[in-house]
């Protein structure tokens, strides 16, 4: 894809199967990062404060140019930079595999499962999945230059979400009205645990359209300008509105769709007149339509539908991007044919859609065993779908099954785990994490600490590093890997 | 994967990486499922071990 650095980040969700469990989830957290950093060594724990929230051993890169760390208590991966659809899918998998591996490891996976979802149904908890694309600075970030994504994102989640069961319960659900953010009960919207199923996980805690922070007033926009890049050069789009795919087609649909719309946006190609009246409203009422209509009103007061507004905006991708590469194509045809399925019967969805194969496998369940949608086994086997133990989770059943399309393969996946993508500044990173853990510096990284007054055996973050008694080593370039310059850099100091 | 694709491939560690299935090859990538259901007595085998009550189990705190 042009032009484009993707990048994911994943909170994942441990799941321990006893009535009163010894350990919390945080404490199995703690354990599988240590397990993943001391004994298997895939990477160099940080040995500086990156944050308040992240002290020095909380989380650090690993061999893949990715990172492994904690964050509010979830066990996250975030991908390597990667320039290709094809590598943050196989990347985002890596993560996947990393951490169940090492659960394996521990000795631990009859009673810890590791879940890749959003929610919990019975604590309202929401935690994250993170979409990064990198754009160019002169991207026109203003309300009316987003004004198209905004339009966009409310509406791809009817081939992005993952589906649930039930909502978020009313005095959690809050949304944005005329600039105020009040219950969403209070303008008579649907929710709580009457709702069968809606298409998407995070719909209900996104209360905003745009905003900086990530922890509280969750937007659909994120406009907290961190670019981890030259800042005269590049953007970061965050976006923290989607939900974890299972499947690997919804993963690179979801990134290749947002990429090409945003591709649109930065050409002034993307279409207009497309506004939606409460976008946040919409963003929530489309997931929780029972009919899937998914009916909305622009702020010119005509009523469309979600798919229109997709065929709208895949037909100016057509016009103007179709050709361009491979990958494009691929998302164009794969998105074209996406919404033609969608106007049918959900069901041709499965496989490829999470929220499809989701609602399939559980009205399969309900029919067989008599259910109705009240009955709380129902919210255990929506956790189920993300379960990422092969033998157990139903995503991989249907996969056994031979019904999902796959878009890698388990051989590029175990090595994406190890290696990075080699045309991205991950691949300089991966070489400076190899050249330290071969040097013995990672001994340093037992976290008692450096010694007070001294600067630690290294220091690495996404756009630069530093390691003690050398020059800090910038690579504001996401699209250079700096292989050769990162190993001059080191030369003197490898073994 | 591009990784096998790059001019730098030759400096990097281990072995090159294999090209992925394209996903405009025939039997590569994605490519529309079969219309019919996929086998629903392996599927709801499956769906019977879960542990009914593992949602209560689950208690998860707010995250980002």
């Amino acid at each position: 894809m042009l032009n484009r650095i993707f990048g994911l980040e994943t909170e994942y969700g441990l799941l321990i199967h006893e009535d009163r469990p010894d350990h919390s989830p945080t404490w199995f957290a703690h354990q599988i990062r240590d397990h993943l950093f001391q004994v298997q060594r895939r990477g160099l724990l940080d040995l500086h404060h990156r944050g308040h929230d992240e002290p020095p051993g909380n989380g650090g890169f690993l061999t893949n140019g990715g990172r492994v760390y904690l964050d509010m208590g979830h066990l996250e991966y975030a991908s390597p930079e990667c320039h290709s659809l094809s590598d943050v899918v196989a990347s985002d998998r890596a993560g996947d595999l990393l951490i169940q591996q090492a659960i394996e490891a521990l000795g631990v996976s009859d009673h810890v499962s590791l879940i890749k979802n959003n929610i919990d149904h019975e604590t309202d908890a929401t935690f994250g999945s993170h979409e990064n694309y990198l754009v160019s600075r002169r991207f026109p970030f203003s309300r009316r230059g987003l004004a198209p994504l905004l339009t966009f994102l409310v509406t791809r989640q009817i081939f992005t979400g993952a589906g649930r069961v039930g909502a978020a319960r009313p005095q959690d659900a809050w949304i944005q009205m005329d600039r105020l953010i009040v219950p969403r009960t209070a303008v008579g919207a649907r929710g709580g645990v009457n709702l069968p199923f809606q298409i998407s996980q995070r719909s209900d805690y996104i209360v905003n359209d745009f905003f900086e922070w990530v922890q509280h007033n969750r937007a659909i926009v994120n406009t907290r300008d961190e670019p981890l890049a030259d800042p005269n050069e590049y953007r970061r789009i965050h976006l923290l509105l989607g939900d974890s795919n299972m499947a690997e087609y919804a993963t690179a649909l979801k990134l290749g769709t947002t990429g090409l719309v945003l591709q649109l946006i930065e050409e002034g190609l993307a279409p207009q007149g497309l506004e939606i009246d409460e976008p946040v409203e919409a963003l929530q009422e489309i997931s929780q339509d029972q009919e899937r209509n998914w009916l909305i009103r622009l702020q010119s007061q005509r009523t469309i539908s979600a798919l229109d507004i997709q065929e709208q905006f895949l037909d100016c991708g057509i016009r103007h991007c179709q050709g361009q590469d491979e990958e494009t194509d691929w998302v164009l045809a794969q998105w074209a044919s996406v919404l033609q399925d969608l106007r049918g019967d959900y069901q041709k969805l499965v496989g490829r859609v999470d929220w499809a194969s989701k609602l399939w496998l559980l009205e399969c369940f309900r029919e067989s065993e008599r259910l109705d949608w009240g009955d709380p086994l129902l919210k255990s086997l929506d956790l189920e779908y993300h379960n990422l133990n092969h033998a157990k989770g139903l995503y991989y059943g249907l996969l056994e099954e031979g019904r999902v399309p796959r878009l890698t393969t388990d051989a590029l996946i175990q090595m994406a785990m190890d290696q990075a993508p080699k045309n991205t500044r991950a691949y300089g990173r991966s070489a400076l994490v190899r050249h330290l853990l071969g040097s013995g510096e990672a001994m340093d990284s037992d976290r008692s600490g450096t010694p007070e007054g001294l600067f630690p055996a290294y220091v690495i973050n996404w756009s630069i590093f530093q390691v003690r008694g050398r020059a800090p080593f910038p690579m504001p370039d996401p699209f250079r890997t700096y292989l050769d310059d990162v190993r001059a850099h080191l030369e003197p100091i490898i073994v | 994967m591009n990784y096998s694709l790059m001019p730098e491939r030759r400096e990097g560690p281990g072995d090159p990486m294999p090209k992925s299935p394209s996903p405009l090859e025939e039997g590569g990538g994605p490519r529309r499922p079969d219309t019919g259901s996929p086998d629903k007595d392996s599927l709801l085998k499956r769906m019977r071990k879960v542990d009914p009550k593992q949602a209560e189990r689950y208690r998860q705190r707010t995250g980002e």
